[in-house]
Order: structure tokens, then sequence, then C-alpha cells
């Protein structure tokens, strides 16, 4: 496995918005871009593509360089949001129409077209008019046609943005299981956090223009390098504190609560002073001991798997805390709340 | 409440009116006694084949060049955003609003044998001899043609183009394909229904021509239309006028069954259409070159004819290096107008407007009266009875008219009888879409805060459809003023409109006094123009600003 399979280092800019970016994808990585929307992602895929030109910079995929390639000899599959699919072609035209115009001999286009309308489980709607499908269909046709002539490269923006929850949970499921049974490089667009996390073997959560952070799922939900991404996947509470080293470790002082120590961690080198303190709502635990806040529940919202709830501490500060089921909470309760420490990121404020 | 009964009542008093003249025609074509051994021995003759031939060839040719011109630009329409674009959308309805007559009177002045083009044609090249001589005859009625209809065909594939998503040609791109590749395979594919139907649509047109042709066409060159006119007037053959119309109704029928075709064709996959980039002078410098030269091009070859009728009428005699004088609009009120057009400048500008916004009102109403009724009636068919006009040619009903009540009614009358007919497939569009476009629920809405009957109608329905029925009843003035045939055969000589006036004033050489005539007719048309398409005030403002 190539772990610079593509290589990535360009920079567009519009009027309005301008997009500088840079990271490597390994060969078989389920990749993901996430970001709220008009951040660059889908921007950054159509650099990838050749559906835009980059004013610097360059694309390596695997080991050539992309620059000055057109669009159509990339050979890198595309997913639009919408699917694009040709409406004036059957299913069986869509799928076959790249390996056409890519001039497969007939035999091995038959074979191609069979296998997909399998795999896809299309063999039934072939004939049919893109018309007549359903929208799960669609993005099933969608994939099969990018997958067809065998890319490279797999570029996916949004594909699931038109369907509805439970179908984009089952086709979440199924690209997975595909990409996993095919090993295709792919990237994937989207702005639903919990897409990104459940999907990719590594995500890049872009803002502005500008890539934050990129790393494993469970490395950017847990250690976050920037309050933007921290709040961005999933809920987050970010308090200003100051740190400062001490013999037993780092001794963390919380804004208006009180103060702890974090035992050295082994690898991470913190600078002492001031950060932000990024604690999930489920890692904030109601406590008696080393109690870091003591305040009121203000809301507290059942969610049949546990309870989500505001506390509002001595000063203006609102913590968000989720339980579960079996520890009942009622507005008005008034306790202290600890802090998982391990579960704790120190944020820099720069 | 509505009378019951009542919202049937209309739609079959219209088809009466409409049906009853076309069948005393089909009637007299096909009942006769000798008819079908005489309707054979035509079609074996070398008349009929002859007519045929020029009415299908130039109207493939009329259809085949408006499009293909029309092609380039609207590839910049369906693909790019630029400012005006939506002035230049609505300024391509103006040919369409015109005259005929205008319109053969503009190619007559620019690009007859001494017209403007010939004498800039010697000044560039002198001593070469060069010269366009074709006007009165095949080049020329194609060319008249294609000025008629190019504008309406590029904006109908432009707006086509709008709602090809610019995806799909990004889809294609990734695939592999080449941008000719694209072309062939994703593009041109979508874009042939359009193609196609607009393509029929001229190719009917142009079939039914018959001012153009008339003058243009001499003895030579003949429609079927024109045929009928001169059977019927001319050599006053009533029989053989019958079944040359009921000859041109089954070709129509033909013709008509592909524009169906076609039409369900271009309805089967219409996309929404999606935001398009701008189109930028620094970026695209090659391709906003071409657009622009395309632009200036066409925009000369439409406004130039127009634009020289003007001058000309201010120039002695008509002439191009006449010098200015208002003679010719003095001339109007001279004892040779009303020697060669049978009647004064006053009676012929009262009686034109007379008509015509007696039609475009009558019209107007009995088409939005009909809208309204139509959500609540399942009609299914009637829309498409609806639409006979379409197929049959204003002589064909003219001259049924005329063979089903004779003299007993004014020739004004049957004149408004006929141009009604005309009109009304258009302005019965125009108002159901409009009706269309605002929903019931509006209607529901205020139904529920309490409005009822008049109210109803005076605070919701007629302020949104205010605008609706203005270019409604616009187009039916244009029509009834672009009438040229129903007028001739219907008017017996009696009633003169501006049409005929300016077709008599050519037709007995004072050329003079037809250009000034004709300015005065397009400044009307202009203005009749400027009111379909309001919206161009508020454009024009938002330009300046």
């Amino acid at each position: 496995m190539k772990q610079n399979f593509l290589q990535i280092d360009v920079a567009k800019e519009y009027p309005e918005f301008a997009l500088t970016a840079n990271l490597t994808v390994a060969e078989g990585e389920f990749f993901s871009l996430v970001g709220p929307s008009g951040c660059g992602k889908t921007t950054l895929l159509r650099l990838i593509s050749g559906l835009a030109v980059p004013d610097r910079g360059r694309i390596i995929l695997d080991g050539q360089d992309l620059t000055g390639v057109a669009v159509a000899e990339r050979r890198i599959g595309f997913v639009f949001q919408d699917y694009a699919l040709f409406p004036h072609l059957t299913v069986k035209g869509n799928i076959e129409y790249g390996l056409k115009v890519c001039r497969w001999s007939t035999a091995q286009r038959e074979r191609r077209l069979r296998e997909l309308l399998a795999l896809f489980e299309l063999e039934t709607l072939a004939n049919r008019r893109i018309q007549e499908l359903s929208g799960g269909e669609r993005q099933r046709v969608a994939l099969a046609r990018a997958l067809a002539p065998e890319p490279f490269l797999l570029l996916l923006d949004e594909p699931f943005a038109a369907l509805d929850y439970g179908l984009r949970r089952r086709l979440r499921r199924e690209l997975k299981a595909l990409q996993t049974q095919l090993g295709f490089t792919a990237i994937f667009v989207t702005h639903q956090q919990e897409e990104a996390l459940s999907l990719s073997h590594r995500l890049a959560v872009m803002e502005g223009g500008r890539i934050l952070q990129v790393g494993s799922a469970p490395e950017v939900y847990s250690k976050p390098c920037h309050p933007f991404v921290a709040k961005f996947l999933g809920d987050a509470n970010l308090i200003p504190c100051t740190v400062e080293v001490t013999g037993a470790g780092l001794l963390v002082t919380p804004e208006a609560g009180a103060a702890f120590t974090l035992p050295a961690d082994g690898g991470e080198v913190v600078e002492p002073g001031s950060y932000l303190l990024m604690i999930r709502p489920e890692d904030v635990v109601l406590a008696e001991k080393e109690v870091v806040y003591t305040g009121e529940l203000m809301t507290v919202e059942y969610l049949g798997h546990g309870f989500y709830a505001e506390i509002k501490t001595g000063a203006d500060l609102i913590l968000k805390i989720l339980v579960e089921k079996t520890t009942a909470l009622k507005a008005g309760q008034t306790g202290g709340v600890s802090f998982r420490k391990q579960a704790l990121k120190l944020i820099p404020i720069n | 409440m509505r009378r019951p009964g009542w919202g049937h009542l209309l739609p079959a008093c219209l088809l009466v009116l409409f049906y009853l003249p076309v069948l005393v025609v089909l009637g007299q074509a096909f009942l006769r006694p000798n008819a079908w051994s005489e309707l054979v021995s035509f079609l074996g003759s070398q008349p009929f084949r002859r007519i045929l031939a020029f009415s299908t060839t130039q109207a493939f040719w009329s259809a085949f060049f408006s499009v293909a011109l029309a092609l380039p630009g609207a590839y910049f329409f369906g693909r790019y955003e630029f400012p005006g674009k939506r002035l230049l959308r609505s300024v391509m309805v103006l040919p369409f609003m015109l005259p005929g007559i205008l319109v053969v009177l503009s190619m007559v002045v620019f690009y007859g044998q001494n017209g403007v083009f010939n004498q800039w044609l010697a000044t560039l090249l002198p001593g070469r001899k060069l010269a366009f001589t074709g006007l009165y005859g095949f080049k020329g009625i194609v060319l008249t043609h294609v000025f008629y209809n190019f504008a309406f065909c590029l904006r109908t594939l432009g707006e086509r183009w709008e709602r090809i998503s610019p995806q799909l040609e990004e889809a294609s791109a990734v695939l592999g394909a080449s941008p000719l590749r694209t072309w062939r395979g994703v593009v041109l594919p979508l874009l042939a229904p359009t193609i196609g139907d607009v393509g029929v649509l001229v190719f009917l047109y142009s079939f039914l021509s018959f001012t153009v042709v008339l003058v243009l066409g001499g003895y030579l060159y003949q429609t079927f239309e024109v045929l009928i006119y001169i059977e019927y007037n001319t050599k006053l053959n009533f029989a053989r006028a019958s079944m040359l119309a009921g000859i041109q109704m089954a070709l129509l029928a033909v013709v008509l069954s592909l524009k169906r075709w076609t039409q369900r064709l271009v309805q089967q996959h219409s996309g929404e259409a999606a935001p398009l980039p701008p189109l930028h002078p620094k970026r695209q410098p090659v391709r906003t070159g071409v657009f622009l030269v395309y632009l200036g091009a066409s925009l000369l070859f439409f406004l130039l004819p127009l634009v020289f009728v003007l001058i000309r009428s201010l120039k002695q005699r008509g002439l191009l290096d006449g010098s200015w004088t208002f003679d010719n609009y003095r001339l109007l009120w001279g004892d040779s107008f009303r020697f060669a057009v049978g009647s004064d400048l006053l009676t012929v500008i009262g009686t034109t407007l007379g008509l015509s916004i007696t039609v475009g009102v009558a019209t107007a109403i009995l088409a939005y009266l009909l809208a309204r009724g139509r959500r609540q009636l399942p009609w299914g068919k009637l829309d498409l009875w609806l639409q006979l006009p379409m197929g049959v040619s204003f002589l064909t009903f003219a001259f049924g008219l005329i063979r089903l009540v004779g003299r007993s009614l004014h020739p004004a009358l049957l004149i408004i009888w006929a141009q009604v007919f005309l009109a009304f497939p258009l302005v019965y569009t125009l108002l159901r879409t409009a009706r269309r476009e605002w929903g019931e629920e509006l209607l529901a809405a205020a139904q529920t805060l309490g409005a009822s009957g008049r109210e109803l109608f005076w605070t919701v329905e007629f302020p949104l459809m205010r605008k609706a029925l203005g270019s409604a009843i616009a187009y039916g003035i244009a029509l009834s003023l672009g009438d040229l045939s129903a007028v001739l055969v219907l008017g017996q000589g009696k009633v003169i409109t501006l049409s005929v006036a300016v077709y008599r004033l050519i037709g007995h050489y004072h050329f003079p006094q037809a250009v000034a005539l004709g300015t005065l007719f397009i400044i009307l048309a202009v203005l009749l123009f400027l009111i379909v398409e309001r919206r161009l005030k508020h454009e024009a403002e938002f330009f300046t600003n």
C-alpha cells in the first residue's frame, strides 16, 4: 500500500474565497473532507478531478503529476451531489458511457457491465430510464457509473445529501462495505460529522478554505487541535483555563472553577500558559469528589438512551452534560461535576 | 356562484364558431360531385408537385438556417451569465410582433435591387458589379423567414440549454470523454428534441407563409396559402380554392403530429436551470470576442433593415442619397395615397386600431373565461381542439367563413371573427400558464380570510393576472395588426388596415409613402412590444443605475 498515493499541495483564489490545501491520501484509504458549506471541500474535489484548475501547486497521483492533464485523461471517478445521471440514457447506458468513451471492446464492456449490475443489484433495472428510479437507485447507478472505467481514485461529493435519514444510513454502510471489498481509494465530501466519523479511515476538517486538522476519526474527535474542530465534530464544552507545569504534572485552573492536576502524559509536551479546555458532554460526570464546578441543572432533555442537561455554574458558564439513563436528572437540582481526565484536551489559544 | 352549464356553454360556442367555417371548407373540398376525381388528377399534376416542392424546400431551409444560426448564440445564452442578458432575451420577441408586411418592406428596403445592401456593396467594392439580386425569389423568401424566426429559435434554444445541467458535461468529462464526444453524447441528444421542435415550428410558419411569399414570390413561387388566395380572389375558382385548402389541411396535420411528437420528446427530460458562470472578458477573451461579434452581427442583421425604413422615410423620394425631408409623410395626406390605397390615412389608422383593439380585448376575455373554467372541468382533449388554429391557415378559415355566411355580415365583423380565432391559441396558452403559475392556493387563502365573489376577483385574481392580461391583449392586437390575408379576403376591398395599405403602396410602387407609413407602423408595433415586455422598463432602469 502506497502511503503517498495522492499528494495534494494547491491553492486557488476566487474573488470571494481562497483555498489552500496540503494533504496526502494513502492507497485504499477512505478519506473524508468534512466542514460546513462554503468551506472549500467541493472546490478541493474539483481541483483533484481537474474540473477546476489550481492557481498554484501540484497534485500528484500515484507518482504522476496531474498538472496539465485533461479531466478526461485523469481516470478519476466522480459521484456528483445530484448524481448528474444522463437523463437521455438508461441505467445501462449511463454505466456503459465511460466504457464506450474509453473505447473498451464490446466483450470487455459487457463483462464489466454484468459485473457492476450484479454488484449494485441493478440487473432488473438495467433498461429503465433514469426518471423512473428512486433516489437510492439513482445513487447506486451513479456509483456504478463512476466505478465502471476502473478509476484510480473515486471522489464523492455529498452523495447522500438528497436522501432521507434512514436510506442514508443504509447506503453509508453499503458504501463502506463496498470500499472494503473492492479496495478503491476514495475521497468523500460531507458536511455531516456523523457520516464522516462513521465512514472514514481518516478525515480532514476544513473551514474557510483551510484544512484545520487531519487524522483518524477517534483521533480528531477526542483530540481536536482547534476549537472549530471540537465544536464541529460533536458537542463540546470549551472552557478558558490556565496551565502551569508542576512536579506532579500539569496544574489546570479552569475559569471560575477548582484547579486540578493532570498526570504528566508521556508524549505530549505542554507549555505553561492560557488554553481552552475541551471536554465532551459525555465526559462530564456528576461527582462529589474532585469537583471542578458546582451548579444548578437548567434544562434537562430526555434522549431515550440518557439525559442531556445544561448546568449553570456560579459564573456565567453553562456546562453541557450527557449522562446515562440510570442517573435520573431533574431541573433545579444542584450538585458538583468533575471531568474524565483522560478525555480532556487542552487547545492552545493563539 | 356559477350557473350550472355555463362552464360548458362557452367552450361549446367557441368550438362551433371555430369549426363551422373549417367544416364548410372541408365539405366543399371533398363532398362535391367529382371532388375526388379532381383531387386525384390535381395531385398528379405538375403545378401541385411544383408548389409542394417549393413550399417544403423553402420551409426546410428556413427552419435549417434559423436553427443553425441560432445555435451558437444559444450556447452563450445557455451556458453563461452576462450583463444585459435578460434585456436581450426580451428584445428577441420583437420580430415576432412585427407585422409580416413590415418585415417584407424592411427586407425590400435593405436587400432589394436598389437596397442599402447593394449600394454598400457597390461603394465597398467599386467596379466589381457585385449585387444581391435574389430577394424576389427563393433566396429572398428564405432570408426573410430566417429574419422572422431566428430570434425566436435563439431564445427557445438558449432557454433549453440553460436547463441542461453543466454537471452532466462535467460528469462526461470525468468519465473520459473529450469535449467533442461530450457534445455528441450528452449535449446534442438533450438539445435535439428542442432543435426538432423549434425546427418543425419554423417549418410550419414558413410552410404557411402568405405575406412574404405573396410579395416576394411573384408568379414563380407560391405556397398553398398564396395559391388559395389567387384561386379565390383573382380567378374566382372557389372549388379549386376549397380543394387546395383541404390538401393544405391534410399536409398540416402531418406536420402537426410531428410537432406533437417533438413536443413530447422535449417534455421528457426537462431539468431545472442551474446557476451559470459569468462570461469573463479577461479569463475567456476568445469566447467573449466570438460572442460579441456574433451578437453584433445578429443585431445588425435585425436592426439595420428596420432602421433603414426609418432613414429612407426621411429621404427625398425614399432614396438613400436623397436629401433629408418630411415630404414622404406629407404625401400620406395626398390624393395619390387615397388613390393607391383606397382610403385616407386617418380612416386607415382608425380602422386598424378599432379592429385590432377589439380583437385583442375580445380574445383575451374569451380566453380568460375559458382558462378560469379550465381548472373546474375535466376537459381532457378540449385544450387540444382549441389549438386547432395552429393547423388551419388564416386563408382557409377566412375562405370557409365567407362561404359560410357570405355577405350577410359586415366585413369588419367577419375579420374580427377570423382574427379572434387565429389569436386564440396563443392568448389562451399564455393566460392558462399564467393562472397555473400562481396556483389555486392564493384564492383559497383569500377565501379562508373571508373574501368572496367580486371582492375575491378584484383584490386577488385581477391584480395577479393584470400583467398576463396586458400581454395577452397586446399579443391579440399584434396578431390582428400583422394579418393581411384574412383582411384581404374578408374585407372585400372595403376594410383597409395598415397592413393592406402598405401592401397596396408596395404594389403600386409608391415607395416613398410605403416607407413613411411603414415607419409609423413600426412605431406602433414597437409600442405594443413594450407593453408585452413591460419588465423591460425595470431592466432598463436597473442597467442605467
